[in-house]
């Protein structure tokens, strides 16, 4: 990865992820033979100060696994996971609750998420409450302070959940993230459940904070526009692996995975119309393999329109070429 | 040529806690054979609703159709006994929804379910029914389908669910498919599956589709004529092309503007600039007033907006927005 910019040249970047996997054990009923899901298999990146790093790819390839991973919600098999060059898989419980407000998640279900039960005021509040910050009165007027910041009314504190709508319980979500002034934000998927319209507030908004605060993000999202619009990296990934990553101009006109090209290809577009006789065609069959069952080879191999006999026995290996990583035998470009 | 389907000033009303609101408010629709007419909007527009009434689902009560009238080669349906539309669902009018889970039933073989369609509808024998079957999951592109007939719902990944439900849609060569989000839940490759093989039966069998739809890119490659929802209204109706290159309401200009379109353009730019956006969300229904329901979110309103719903006015291209009225008045004169 090229430096971001914002760092320094000796300052560690803000979260380094390094070979990190995260394998669940599967009971195969009684007498069944054990198995292992494989959901995230030695992947690695960086995410620079100021800084978002997107993550994409198809449902189930490890997006949630890999990004919890790396913040200790879930516990990796293997890797390393360095927050400001501390290693957080080193600390103990204690140590890792101080670190806890550098962090913060906002989840894809704005309705699922909140508390139905709570004022949102007391929402938002939380997680200073938890990690004793600040005295009552300081909470009390920080949570007016990030209500306006992302666009509510400090009068509206007292309402529940469910007197907002989807996108207005989104940016509660967001304040609540944003109590402990945290450096590091996993997105996960926080627009796909809503409509565009609230979708494109939501993203300024998130590009806004990002502007004004200098948060970083690790954003997922399954969808390659709105990466495209957030992201200043992108890592792409398939089956628990990142299969391509680069910075996202390069990634967006310069694709070299076969995977990453069929996931363009297979975007919507508003330039393919039908009536210009456009067909999108299926850029590759069938479904992804279970992580169940690796197979041995590519991942990608039993869907790659590329694919040689070599790939079906070989796993690639991830090359680097100028910040652009790929993991293919045969990258296009 | 007189339509497939006619659908006039269609009112569609619910008894809520709020009283009595109006889900559907004067809806027309035409549809010629063989036809695409994408329908999109944000939530709760009424797209799912106005599926429904064609199809004779509106749960009555809370729900009543309180006017309008909808003809299917010019037989109306509305009045129609429940044997009559129970005889036109399934077998003239064929519908896919967005989660097949819910749709299919989950304890029984999905051959025997597509088997079972068919026996609804035709005087076929058992086995006859049995073998359509697999040809029709052959049609749909379901891999190894003499396996897969016999295979239960929860065994088939979303994209095969989908096209089982594609199949018992075509299962009795309907005139008329309505495809209520078919792909919303399925990840963009299979998406694209899932498409092709809409426009490849639509091909053979001059089915004529209603896609309903909130993503504009499908639209652009879907669809031969658009109509765009808001509150329960059509606010623009006209070719695609016309929708998308020069959207005359300003609720429709916000809609294109909003997408973080995948643009080739901005893949070189430095920074990309933030997404237009439309401020507000959408009024609930017990609470739209008398003007456009759009006025409050509306940046070009001026006061008649606030007093007088616009009427959707012209022919081919039709908009419902005072501004344009009396634009167009003004290029007339
Ligand atoms: N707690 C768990 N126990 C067992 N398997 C799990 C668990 N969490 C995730 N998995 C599995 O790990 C794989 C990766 O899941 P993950 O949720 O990380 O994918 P994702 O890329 O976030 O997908 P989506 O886009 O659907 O959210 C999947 O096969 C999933 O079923
Ligand atoms: N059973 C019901 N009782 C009361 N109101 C209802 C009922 N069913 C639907 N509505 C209302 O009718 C309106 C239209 O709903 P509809 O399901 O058609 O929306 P939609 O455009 O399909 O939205 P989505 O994109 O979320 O599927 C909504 O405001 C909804 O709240
Ligand atoms: S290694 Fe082979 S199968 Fe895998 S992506 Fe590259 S070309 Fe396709
Ligand atoms: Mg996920
Ligand atoms: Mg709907």
């Amino acid at each position: 990865m090229p430096a971001p910019a914002g760092d320094s040249a000796s300052a560690p970047p803000l979260l380094e992820v390094r070979n990190l996997s995260v394998s669940f054990p599967m009971s195969r009923g009684l007498f069944g033979p054990k198995r292992v899901l494989q959901a995230v298999r030695g992947i690695s990146f960086t995410v620079g100060r100021g800084r978002t790093l997107g993550l994409v790819g198809e449902s189930g390839s490890g997006k949630t696994t890999a990004a919890m991973a790396a913040i200790r919600l879930v516990t990796p098999s293997d890797g390393q996971v360095l927050l400001e060059g501390r290693d957080l898989m080193a600390l103990d419980e204690r140590a890792m609750r101080a670190e806890r407000r550098h962090l913060a998640v906002i989840f894809q279900d704005p309705y699922s998420s909140l508390n139905p039960r709570n004022r949102v005021g007391a929402i938002v509040r939380e997680p200073l409450d938890l990690m004793g910050i600040g005295s009552p009165g300081e909470r009390e007027s920080r949570v007016r302070e990030l209500f306006r910041l992302v666009g509510l009314r400090p009068d509206q504190m007292a309402l529940f959940p469910h007197q907002f709508s989807g996108g207005q319980r989104q940016r509660i979500a967001i304040a609540r993230a944003l109590a402990t002034n945290p450096a590091l934000i996993v997105c996960d998927e926080p627009v796909s459940a809503l409509d565009v319209a609230i979708q494109a507030q939501i993203l300024n908004l998130l590009r806004r904070l990002q502007d004004d605060l200098g948060l970083s993000y690790l954003f997922i999202s399954h969808d390659l526009g709105v990466v495209q619009h957030v992201c200043h990296e992108v890592a792409v990934m398939y089956l628990g692996q990142v299969v391509e990553m680069a910075e996202r101009r390069r990634l967006f006109s310069a694709p070299a995975h076969p995977y990453t090209r069929a996931l363009l290809e297979s975007a919507p577009s508003l330039d393919r119309r039908k009536s210009a006789g456009y067909r999108r065609k299926a850029a590759v069959k069938g479904d992804p393999p279970s992580p169940l069952a690796i197979p041995s080879g590519c991942a990608f191999a039993g869907r790659c329109p590329q694919a040689q006999p070599r790939c079906r026995t070989e796993e690639p290996e991830p090359t680097a070429r100028d910040g652009h990583l790929v993991r293919c035998h045969f990258p296009v470009g | 040529m007189s339509p497939l389907l006619d659908v006039r000033d269609l009112r569609v009303e619910f008894a809520t806690r709020h009283g009595t609101v109006t889900a559907l408010d004067g809806v027309s629709l035409r549809l010629e054979p063989g036809e695409t007419l994408g329908v999109v909007g944000e939530s709760g527009c009424g797209k799912s609703i106005t599926a429904l009434a064609i199809m004779g689902l509106i749960p009555m009560p809370p729900g009543r159709i309180a006017g309008g009238s909808i003809r299917l080669d010019g037989e109306e349906l509305i009045g129609a006994p429940e044997r009559r539309l129970r005889q036109l669902r399934g077998r003239d009018i064929g519908m896919i929804f967005q989660e097949p889970m819910t749709s299919l039933n989950p304890v029984f073989r999905v051959g025997d379910q597509i088997a079972e369609a068919i026996l609804l509808h035709q005087d076929v024998s058992r086995d006859e029914a049995r073998r359509r079957a697999l040809d029709l999951l052959r049609t749909v592109g379901v891999p190894d389908p003499g396996q897969r007939i016999d295979a239960y719902p929860h065994e088939l990944s979303g994209g095969l669910r989908q096209r089982v439900m594609i199949a018992i849609a075509i299962s009795c060569q309907p005139r008329l498919l309505i495809a209520d989000e078919p792909t919303t839940a399925l990840d963009v490759t299979v998406q694209a599956q899932i498409f092709d093989l809409i426009r490849d039966i639509q091909d053979r069998l001059g089915v004529a589709v209603i896609l309903i739809t909130h993503d504009m890119g499908a639209i652009a490659e879907m669809a031969d004529r658009v109509a765009v929802m808001y509150a329960g209204r059509v606010v623009e109706e006209g070719p695609a092309d016309a929708i998308l290159d020069s959207p005359a309401h300003p609720y429709t200009r916000g809609l294109i503007g909003c997408i973080p379109a995948i643009d080739p353009a901005l893949a070189a730019l430095d920074r990309l600039p933030p997404l237009a956006e439309i401020p507000g969300v959408v009024p609930p229904l017990h609470l739209l007033g008398q003007g456009c329901a759009f006025a409050d979110r509306c940046i070009e309103a001026v006061d008649i907006c606030r007093k007088v719903a616009p009427p959707l006015t012209g022919r081919g291209h039709a908009v419902a927005c005072h501004l344009h009225a009396a634009a167009a008045a003004s290029e007339e004169s």
